[in-house]
């Protein structure tokens, strides 16, 4: 598998992670697909590391942060969840309208 | 250059005296009638000095000023001392001096004398530094001035709505003959570059030189419209019977010896310039032939007194105006100056019995024993006497350079209107004197007994000195005025025409033929008192309607600016108003509805962030974007 | 020949995933998908030349994270509500933002020239103590930071999750 095809591969991962956050209407649903588009960095940075770069610990190391960093994210997204939750009975995306113009 | 200097101050003196008068009345003497006057005669008396001065010392060089040169066109002003102002001047000026005399008794008991004293020496400025104009530009500016102070004065008891309308009618169709006027002179700039008048009179540079005969005769006759409004000829003559609702000192001065003369002045000023077209020429003895008759004919059924000196006035200008397009420079100013006298003269006179006997009826006048106020008739008599054409008197010689002149290429129709428009004047002048001083079965009135007048006056004694004075000055200037033709026509380097008693003949027996029939209407024990043209009815009733001028502009004119009006009002109001407020309000309702971009939804602020980040790489590959490829 | 297979199946496992997790309605089928996918791309990892990380990811992704998530969903009852009607709109305006992204990214991909190098490091640098000993001083302070972020991380889920002391 060349290089080209690993990026595409983490591409399509992308977009299918970017369709979930725009279309979805469940707040976990986003969530979701964040996480895909998280994932799909990570897959690019394992492909570089393996086929670009001299010293083979870099990719996994940024790849190791990276699902640090997503850990993180998920515990703060879903705090709030549960707070929308509690106080709204509902975690609809399209009733969060209150930033408007 | 000493003399030179002075005649500078004299001259500066002559202008702004009244002027200095005006602006210390209008700012600090409005509660203080009685130094108002003092200041205002003050610089009257200083004018008159002044003039007299200017006229002893004789025709000097033009003294002018830049005001301001733009590229090619030098603006100016100045005065220019020729024959012409020197004499005209010296006329306003005793005449001005006369009338603020005669208004110290006649508006004795107003209450807003202070406020009439200046707004005279506000005229006597701008009168003033109209004649004395070297400029063309200049003289504008003061003939608009005038136009201005003649508003102000007609309409000086603005309270009464007949003289607020009267004011603004005379102003707004002066100024309609003012547009032709500017028009004119914006030509004279075009064509000619500039506005110097003995420039512009140049036989060789002048204007005459520079122009298309056409063009000249354009730029002429716009001229003139500017003169038919400002002297009240046909058709822009109805606004001066209507001014005579102002104060009958101000009909005096203004309205009969120098404002509405100021047109015939300018005639005067630009006469070697008139000589030049034949067809400018024909056109303004056309229309002031016709003015001099139609005048005529409506002053001998009027019954009111002023308005029959108004129509007078309008004949008399008719006159001058004949004389100077007929080619006689000098028959035109010598008439001016002996019309502004026994104009001037026979208004004050009226005034008198308007002031005492409380009506300007003539036939009321008679009947309540007018005769009896004895300075005033016999300034009456005198002054009528000069207006007719009486020898000795001095609207005899004047009319007499007139019939000269128009009869010096033979007996043309204009010297047959002449005759019949000296006719008509003598018959309507001792109509009026008639009726005065034999009233149909006596008069019935006490002098002593009167009540108050109509206009201002009030009751007391009958012949004030204040108000006799000038009238007794001016009954011996219009008698013996005359006598100072050969000087006058001196002055203005001509020579007056040569007369027999034969060539005079036919002019006094027109005369004498008027006064005969004014006799045999009204001054005979047993006359009828209706006048011979009563005998027909439709010409009677054309005269006294004043053959339905003033209706037909009300009807049409009137009318049609009205609709002209609200037909501007409703595209302001419905079209551009409520257009304009539509669009703001389609753009106010483009904007709220653009608002609904910012709907809150986050995914769709995310999808157009995603779209124009794929946009923006799409871009980067197909190498399109700004800057080098 | 059985690791062509295997590194198809991955990429198969991946792919299904991600179909799953953005077109299923239920909530809990598309955490599902999110989980094979994370699976998927751990054994691509293992085909990019890692274990450590390809572990890592089943251990903390798929093992933590998306447990948390299901415990999220079960606290806020996600699962027993009928899955709201889709904006029809809404849909196809992601789709079509997703679809330009993609179209676009991939045709500059395709034009973009990268530095390959042909052969793949010597195996000791693939050791786990290398990964260790370049956390511990070339990242030392990404390392840190992280270990910070996470701590702030907890204490900002229970500050914003915590009830509501009612006020007496």
């Amino acid at each position: 598998m060349t290089l080209q095809t690993y990026l595409l591969l983490g591409l399509i991962l992308f977009s299918l992670g970017l369709y979930c956050v725009l279309s979805r209407r469940n707040l976990i649903g986003v969530l979701i697909g964040v996480e895909l588009m998280m994932n799909a960095a990570s897959l690019n940075f394992m492909a570089f590391n393996r086929y670009s770069v001299n010293d083979p610990a870099t990719g996994q190391v940024v790849v190791l942060i990276i699902i640090g960093l997503a850990a993180a994210e998920v515990a703060i997204f879903l705090s709030i969840i549960l707070n929308l939750y509690r106080n709204r009975r509902a975690i609809d995306v399209e009733e969060l309208r209150e930033l408007r113009g | 250059m000493l003399a030179s200097v002075n005649t500078l101050s004299i001259v500066f003196g002559t202008i702004f005296a009244p002027l200095a008068a005006f602006l210390i009345a209008i700012l600090f003497l409005m509660r203080s009638p009685r130094l108002a006057q003092a200041i205002v005669l003050a610089g009257a008396a200083l004018s008159v000095t002044g003039s007299i001065a200017l006229l002893l010392r004789g025709p000097v060089e033009p003294l002018r000023f830049l005001w301001f040169a733009s590229g090619d066109i030098q603006l100016r002003f100045g005065f220019l001392l020729d024959g012409t102002s020197l004499m005209f001047g010296v006329a306003v000026t005793v005449i001005t001096l006369c009338v603020m005399v005669y208004s110290l008794g006649y508006m004795s008991h107003d209450p807003a004398k202070s406020r009439y004293f200046a707004l005279l020496g506000f005229f006597a400025w701008s009168m003033l530094s109209f004649v004395y104009a070297v400029d063309l530009l200049q003289a504008f500016i003061f003939w608009e001035l005038i136009g201005l102070s003649s508003f102000f004065l007609i309409g000086f008891w603005y309270e009464k709505p007949s003289a607020a309308n009267a004011a603004r009618k005379a102003f707004l169709m002066t100024r309609i003959g003012d547009v032709g006027l500017f028009i004119g002179i914006l030509l004279i700039l075009q064509y000619f570059g500039d506005f110097d008048i003995p420039g512009l009179l140049n036989a060789d540079s002048g204007l005459v030189s520079a122009v298309a005969p056409a063009t000249l005769t354009a730029i002429l006759l716009l001229i003139f419209v500017g003169i038919v409004g400002k002297s009240a000829q046909f058709p822009l003559h109805t606004w001066l019977p209507d001014a005579m609702e102002g104060p009958t000192p101000v009909s005096a001065l203004l309205h009969s010896a120098t404002m509405v003369a100021a047109g015939v002045f300018l005639m005067a000023r630009l006469h070697p310039l008139f000589m030049a077209d034949e067809t400018a020429r024909t056109v303004v003895i056309c229309v002031a032939a016709f003015t001099a008759l139609l005048a005529a004919t409506m002053a001998m059924v009027d019954r009111d007194i002023k308005k029959v000196l108004a129509y007078s006035s309008i004949s008399q200008l008719g006159f001058m105006l004949m004389a100077l397009a007929a080619g006689s420079l000098f028959a035109g100013v010598f008439h001016l100056i002996t019309h502004a006298f026994f104009k001037a003269l026979l208004f004050l006179c009226s005034g008198l019995y308007i002031h005492h006997l409380a009506t300007n009826d003539l036939e009321e006048i008679g009947r309540r024993g007018g005769r009896r106020m004895r300075f005033t008739t016999v300034g009456l008599v005198i002054g009528g006497g000069a207006l007719a054409g009486i020898p000795p008197l001095s609207g005899f010689f004047s009319k007499e350079e007139i019939f000269a002149q128009l009869g010096h290429d033979g007996f043309t129709l204009f010297t047959g209107a002449a005759f019949a428009a000296a006719f008509l004047t003598a018959y309507y002048t001792f109509r009026m004197v008639f009726l005065v001083v034999r009233p149909a079965g006596g008069d019935c009135g006490d002098l002593n007994d009167a009540q108050p007048a109509t206009d201002g006056g009030h009751g007391g004694r009958a012949e004030p000195w204040s108000m006799v004075t000038p009238v007794v000055f001016l009954t011996f200037a219009a008698a013996f005025a005359g006598f100072y033709g050969t000087d006058i026509a001196a002055g203005l380097g001509l020579s007056p025409a040569h007369h027999t008693l034969a060539s005079a003949l036919p002019a006094v027996g027109v005369v004498l033929f008027g006064v005969a029939i004014a006799w045999l209407d009204f001054g005979r024990s047993n006359a009828r008192r209706r006048g011979f043209i009563a005998a027909v009815p439709a010409l009677q009733t054309l005269f006294v309607n004043q053959w339905f001028v003033d209706a037909f502009y009300r009807a049409v004119v009137v009318r049609s600016t009205g609709a002209l009006a609200t037909l501007m009002h409703w595209t302001e109001a419905k079209v551009l108003d409520s257009g304009f407020d539509r669009l703001a309000l389609t753009i106010l309702e483009w904007g709220k509805r653009a608002t609904r971009v910012q709907s809150g939804w986050v995914q769709f602020y995310g999808g157009c962030a995603v779209l124009l980040f794929g946009t923006l790489a799409l871009c980067l590959y197909l190498d399109v974007g700004i800057g080098g490829g | 020949m059985t690791e062509q297979l295997a590194l198809y199946l991955f990429v198969v496992l991946a792919l299904a995933g991600g179909v799953m997790a953005a077109g299923m309605r239920h909530i809990l089928n598309a955490i599902i998908g999110l989980a094979i996918s994370l699976l998927g791309v751990a054994g691509l990892f293992l085909h990019l030349g890692s274990p450590f990380v390809a572990g890592m990811q089943i251990l903390i992704y798929i093992g933590g994270i998306v447990v948390a998530i299901v415990f999220a969903m079960m606290l806020s009852l996600a699962m027993t509500m009928r899955p709201p009607p889709a904006n029809r709109l809404k849909v196809w305006f992601a789709g079509l933002c997703a679809t330009l992204f993609l179209v676009s990214v991939s045709l500059v991909l395709s034009t973009a020239q990268f530095h390959v190098v042909e052969t793949p490091p010597a195996a000791p640098s693939w050791a786990i103590e290398h990964i260790g000993h370049a956390l511990l001083t070339h990242y030392n302070l990404v390392f840190e930071a992280l270990s910070v972020v996470l701590l702030l991380a907890i204490i900002g889920a229970i500050l914003i999750a915590r009830q509501e002391k009612p006020t007496t």
